[in-house]
């Protein structure tokens, strides 16, 4: 691995912002597709009919910028890490429900919060050895 | 949920999936040549065309089923992809990382069904 840049080309920031677009964008595609929804049409099992709502173009936006992001991560970090991690997302969007939108979440859902963060802390640890190493 | 359905959650996986493991290539490469290759335009140009055919398919299977009952499936690709990447590309899997990834996986799958 060659020496990675630090800033705003810092990889892990860079991850930290792919992600941040995919919370947003996932929440505005599920309203989105849901404002447009037309499930008579057989056309709409491809989902292009989604394109009528402006909020999944601003979602779209938003994938275009994780994506760029999320290349820049992967020129730097292996998938098996850089992966996973990036599925903080998973949690982020429950617990954004909850602070913001005043959902409730059941007990269930706190074991697969807790469950996540248990799994990101294993795939995260390695990273202060490899970073030493570098 | 139809046979159709699950057919169309399936290929929308598996496409991401595929697309992850070719973009990763492509951009690995890029630390020892440069982006003016026609190797790397052509892994970048498939992989986005599958990322595009996943994502079209996930739209459409929102329009029909709940958020929540779709993304476990999404957090299957967790164990796939670092999976793919061990077999394929030929990274480190060691058991933290193995078991970090189930764990995420079975969380992500816990958070949707409650």
């Amino acid at each position: 691995m060659q020496n990675r840049p630090s800033g705003f080309g810092n990889p892990w920031l860079q991850l930290a912002l792919s992600v941040a677009c995919v919370l947003v964008s996932e929440l505005l595609l599920k309203r989105g597709a849901t404002e447009v929804a037309n499930t008579d049409s057989a056309w709409s099992w491809t989902g292009v009919n989604g394109l009528a709502s402006p909020l999944v173009w601003w979602a779209i936006l938003l994938i275009i910028a994780s994506f760029i992001s999320w290349l820049y991560v992967l020129r730097y970090i292996p998938l098996t890490i850089a992966f996973p991690l990036s599925r903080v997302v998973d949690i982020l969007v429950p617990l954004g429900c909850w602070i913001f939108l005043g959902e409730l979440i059941s007990p269930l859902r706190w074991c697969g919060i807790a469950l996540v963060v248990v799994g990101l802390a294993l795939v995260a640890k390695p990273i202060a050895q490899i970073e030493e190493r570098l | 949920m139809s046979f159709l359905a699950f057919f169309l959650i399936v290929v929308s996986l598996v496409s991401f999936v595929a697309a992850q493991l070719i973009l990763k290539q492509a951009m690995a490469a890029t630390t020892r040549t440069d982006f003016r290759n026609a190797q790397f335009v052509s892994k970048v140009t498939g992989s986005i065309i599958l990322m595009t055919i996943s994502f079209f398919l996930t739209l459409g299977l929102l329009q029909r089923f709940d958020l929540s009952y779709l993304y476990p499936f999404q957090g299957l690709s967790v164990i796939f992809i670092t999976l793919m990447a061990a077999l394929v590309l030929k990274e480190k899997l060691n058991t933290r990382l193995a078991v970090g990834a189930l764990l995420i996986s079975v969380g992500i799958v816990l958070v949707s069904l409650s």
